[in-house]
């Protein structure tokens, strides 16, 4: 129990850090957006790899970020029935959830992607446009890594659940803080931010 | 007994999905795992091949990573998250509030006013609606509002911004049913505020008509003489109005695409964060990480949906669904008010994500089949269908009493707040948005004209 929890400490720490650090690209696309707005209108430069660059930015930007928002709680779902749950319920629907639909799946979408990625490999895919961003291949590593990424972070979650479902009392007691301190729910706004009338 | 079974995969695909969502597991692990889980099921009988699943690979690279349009998305997001934080959204509201004060029922207008300004917030009608309860709720109940007049016209402007471009969810109806989104802004740009004025109306009348339900704003509030008023004006209203007018104007007249407006747009609400002194690290971060979250939540339904649409088609579910339609026998104005009655129903359970993600695609087809005459062109027909979900999907966010922007309200209210106040003050504003709801479908000029009058 205590390694899997320890696991479940790890992956969080490397999700999270990952998914943080690649949410500041989104500043990175807004200034790409900005310079090609501007070199477009006043300095008639072609932008092709621009535009290229902007969606590539995109792409890691949501890519990278899928595990780090399961771990945050931050992916929806359908509270209509889930309210109504007891807590150990809502354990073992999440833990049956890892093992049923989320690993299977990303295990699936790296399989299939990893060839996917290899094609492009091999054949030095680039982009349709001559003045394109150069090596496609590249950019789409991004799809198997995000989902690498996403399945280890289902995997500590569900470590995660284990814990919380059948260690001590003392250990689940620690992993429930953590995970309340740690979600943040999207439709959830921090009310002291109003306190001004 | 088999051939049947497999005849009918597809719709069994959307029973499973429909129990399955009510698990709470996340909508998107749902709807990805029920597609690999009948991919194998169609493998087993022989209408499936494994190397489907490599096409979903690229389908979901191709629809959703390689994409210029779809960039356009976590840029309207972050500016909307960043014009919250800041607050440049709270000092709007208190401008409006001083400018309106001789108005009857000026604080209601002015919630009404800054939803229609503010409605690129988020994106996520619980967010919007919470965000705009707590900064309007309590105001309006220290001024002594009617309470029902007061969650109404909150709810009501509150689940505007889904309409209102620019919007998050124009953006990806647009992308699934294969057309532009800046005609689709342009198109949402009347009703949007047609339904605004409706309710700007109605306040006007019941507070005019009973004034003690809106008393006015005290004289010792707001600024005390005239340079103060010029500076509020200039630091608060000025400049987010003028942000919203430049990034939805430049897609109007065309100077723009969504995804450069969206870019300019984002780094202008930081500029205007700059300019109110509250940008620092801390605030920035918040920023990043929360719109990214938002991203990954909204872009995840779609690698999700991506897989469920595409296993359903290729185990025959859109045959499925044309020949139902056809077997109904209606004609399309039949059709027409059947779908708009399923939307209007799954809007009492899901949010905008879902119920477009997943149920647009399986309707685009059909929308193809439908023929109005002289009541609609043929090429206009997916813009006002568009406007005329986006319209109905607002409304079902707001009927008691599954309405769920009301349990959000509820949610973030006083205590002092009922559910059956918030039911009873909705109420005339449903009405209201059905009076708009008949315009847009009778009169598809309103969305029409002005994308027809400026593409012409």
């Amino acid at each position: 129990m205590k390694l899997l929890l320890r696991l479940d400490e790890f992956v969080e720490s490397i999700i999270v850090g990952i998914g943080r650090v690649a949410a500041w690209v989104a500043i990175l696309l807004m200034t790409v957006i900005v310079f090609d707005v501007i070199t477009r209108r006043f300095l008639v430069l072609g932008s092709t790899k621009l535009q290229d660059l902007e969606w590539h930015i995109h792409a890691v930007l949501f890519l990278f970020c899928l595990g780090y928002a399961y771990l945050k709680d931050a992916h929806v779902r359908i509270d209509l029935v889930r309210e109504r749950l007891s807590d150990r319920t809502k354990l073992w629907i999440e833990l049956i959830g890892c093992a049923l639909f989320l690993i299977p799946y990303t295990v699936i979408v790296i399989y299939y992607g990893v060839d996917w990625w290899h094609r492009s490999f091999i054949q030095n895919e680039m982009a349709e446009s001559a003045t394109g961003l150069p090596f496609r291949w590249i950019i789409k590593a991004a799809l198997p890594i995000g989902f690498v990424l996403l399945l280890i972070s289902a995997v500590g979650m569900a470590f995660r659940k284990l814990v919380q479902l059948f260690a001590p009392d003392e250990l689940k007691q620690i992993v429930n803080e953590r995970e309340k301190v740690e979600t943040i729910h999207l439709d959830e706004v921090d009310i002291t931010e109003f306190g001004r009338d | 007994m088999l051939d049947v079974f497999i005849d009918f995969m597809p719709l069994f695909m959307f029973l499973v999905l429909a129990i399955l969502l009510f698990s709470g597991y996340p909508v998107a692990a749902v709807l990805g795992g029920i597609a690999l889980g009948f991919g194998y099921l169609g493998v087993y009988l022989d209408v499936f091949v494994p190397i489907e699943f490599f096409n979903i690979v690229g389908r979901i690279w191709s629809g959703i990573a390689d994409n210029l349009v779809l960039v356009a998305i976590p840029m309207f997001i972050f500016m909307g998250t960043m014009l919250e934080k800041s607050g440049v959204a709270r000092d709007l509201l208190y401008c409006l509030q001083v400018l309106l004060r001789r108005v009857p029922g000026g604080l209601a207008l002015s919630v009404t006013v800054m939803g229609t300004i503010m409605a690129a917030t988020t994106g996520i009608i619980g967010a919007s609606v919470v965000m705009m309860t707590l900064m309007a709720l309590p105001v309006m109940i220290h001024r002594q509002y009617s309470i029902p007049l007061a969650s109404g016209t909150i709810a009501a402007s509150g689940t505007l911004g889904i309409l209102i471009p620019p919007s998050i969810m124009l953006v990806i109806m647009a992308d699934l049913l294969g057309r532009s989104v800046g005609n689709l802004f342009v198109a949402a740009v009347f009703p949007g505020f047609l339904l605004a004025s409706i309710y700007a109306i109605y306040i006007l009348c019941i507070t005019s008509l009973k004034p003690e339900l809106a008393p006015p704003l005290p004289k010792d509030i707001g600024p005390q003489n005239t340079k103060e008023f010029i500076i509020m004006i200039l630091r608060g209203l000025i400049p987010p109005v003028l942000l919203i007018v430049l990034v939805l104007g430049s897609i109007v007249a065309g100077w723009a695409t969504p995804t450069e407006a969206s870019g300019v747009g984002a780094a202008g609400a930081v500029l205007l964060a700059v300019i109110n002194r509250r940008l620092n690290f801390k605030m920035m971060r918040e920023v990043v990480e929360r719109s990214a979250l938002t991203g990954a939540m909204l872009f995840f339904i779609f690698i999700g949906a991506t897989a469920f649409s595409y296993v359903f088609r290729s185990l025959g579910g859109d045959d499925i669904v044309i020949e139902f339609v056809e077997g109904t026998g209606f004609g399309s104005w039949g059709i027409l008010f059947t779908l708009m009655g399923i939307v209007f129903l799954l809007g009492f359970f899901f949010d905008w994500i879902e119920i477009t993600l997943i149920v647009l695609p399986v309707f685009a087809p059909i929308i193809e089949l439908l023929d109005f005459g002289d009541h609609i062109a043929k090429i206009d027909l997916v813009y006002w269908f568009a406007i005329l979900v986006a319209v109905n999907l607002q409304t079902s966010f707001l009927t008691p009493p599954f309405g769920f922007a009301l349990f959000y309200m509820k949610g973030a209210s006083p205590p002092e707040v009922k559910i059956q106040q918030v039911y009873k003050g909705i109420v005339p504003f449903v009405g209201l948005q059905l009076i708009g709801l008949t315009l847009v479908m009778a009169f598809p000029d309103i969305a029409m004209w002005l994308p027809n009058k400026l593409l012409n």
